[in-house]
């Protein structure tokens, strides 16, 4: 590496350790105050892991009912919902959690990235059940043998709620272990 | 008591110091709330941090961390 190219790298980080810097403090300024507790935190993991579950029933009910306009409206349905809940849900779940699941192993202390770890275990370990209870699923529901016909939009639904859940899984994992921060002292403030 | 419970003294030396957590984090490179942890003994350092925290207040490892709690001020030795 020559070494313009190392200090465009360290500016750029700089820069990017700085913004990520003033990111948190505001995140900081903003976060209600109830999230210092467990149960208002699990609540929230609790309705990210309900949202996801929804991406589930929504590709269920394409299995079983689509092609068909009832399997659209539900599609749409279930799309404005994960629009109007979910985005907003996911960005509460990246502030209350700092981004732990998100950034760069860099830019994390050694108890955050044990606690990133230990997010990341347990959600591989969910994950797995998943795969293989869809498994099981489609296994028991597919019985027509070379004669049986998968709907595309439910092969697609399963495929993208598995995408969903292999990245946000961690993610709620991440909040639902958080433990209560530590009361700051009053010159800690920013 | 989780015995793994590794006892500090982060706060008093801090206040001893008059240093505020962000001004120990930072001088350590790691988060302000992981010192806030480390003080409730939330979180055991490594054996890494353990010796910067004795370094940066210049004092032995053993002064700052304990396998056992250590006596209360004025307490009975």
């Amino acid at each position: 590496m020559t070494s313009k190219t190392a200090q465009w790298l360290e500016r750029s980080r700089r820069k990017r350790s700085d913004r990520l810097a003033a990111l948190e403090d505001e995140m900081e300024r903003r976060m209600p105050a109830r999230y210092a507790r467990r149960r208002p935190r699990r609540v929230l993991a609790g309705a990210g892991a309900v949202t996801l579950g929804l991406l589930w029933v929504d590709a269920a009910v394409s299995w079983v009912i689509a092609p068909s306009d009832t399997a659209v409206i539900v599609n749409l349905v279930v799309l404005g919902v994960l629009v109007a809940v979910g985005l907003p849900l996911a960005t509460q779940l990246v502030a209350l959690t700092r981004g732990l699941t998100a950034k760069r192993a860099r830019e994390l202390d050694e108890r955050q990235l044990t606690a990133r770890l230990r997010a990341f275990a347990t959600a591989h370990r969910a994950s797995t059940v998943v795969i293989a209870a869809v498994l099981l699923v489609t296994m028991a529901a597919d019985r027509d043998g070379r004669e049986s016909q998968i709907p595309g939009a439910a092969l697609f639904l399963i495929l993208f709620a598995l995408l969903v859940t292999h990245i946000f899984l961690p993610l709620i994992v991440a909040t639902w272990q958080m433990t209560d921060p530590p009361i700051e002292d009053d010159e800690d403030r920013p | 008591m989780d015995k793994e419970t590794v006892y500090n003294r982060i706060t008093v030396l801090r206040a001893e110091r008059g240093v505020s957590r962000r001004d120990l984090a930072a001088a350590l490179g790691v988060h302000y709330q992981t010192v806030g942890y480390l003080e409730r003994g939330e979180y055991s350092p490594s054996l890494h941090l353990a010796l910067r925290i004795a370094d940066y207040f210049e004092v032995p490892v053993e002064v700052v961390f304990s396998l056992k709690p250590f006596p209360r001020i004025g307490g009975t030795p």
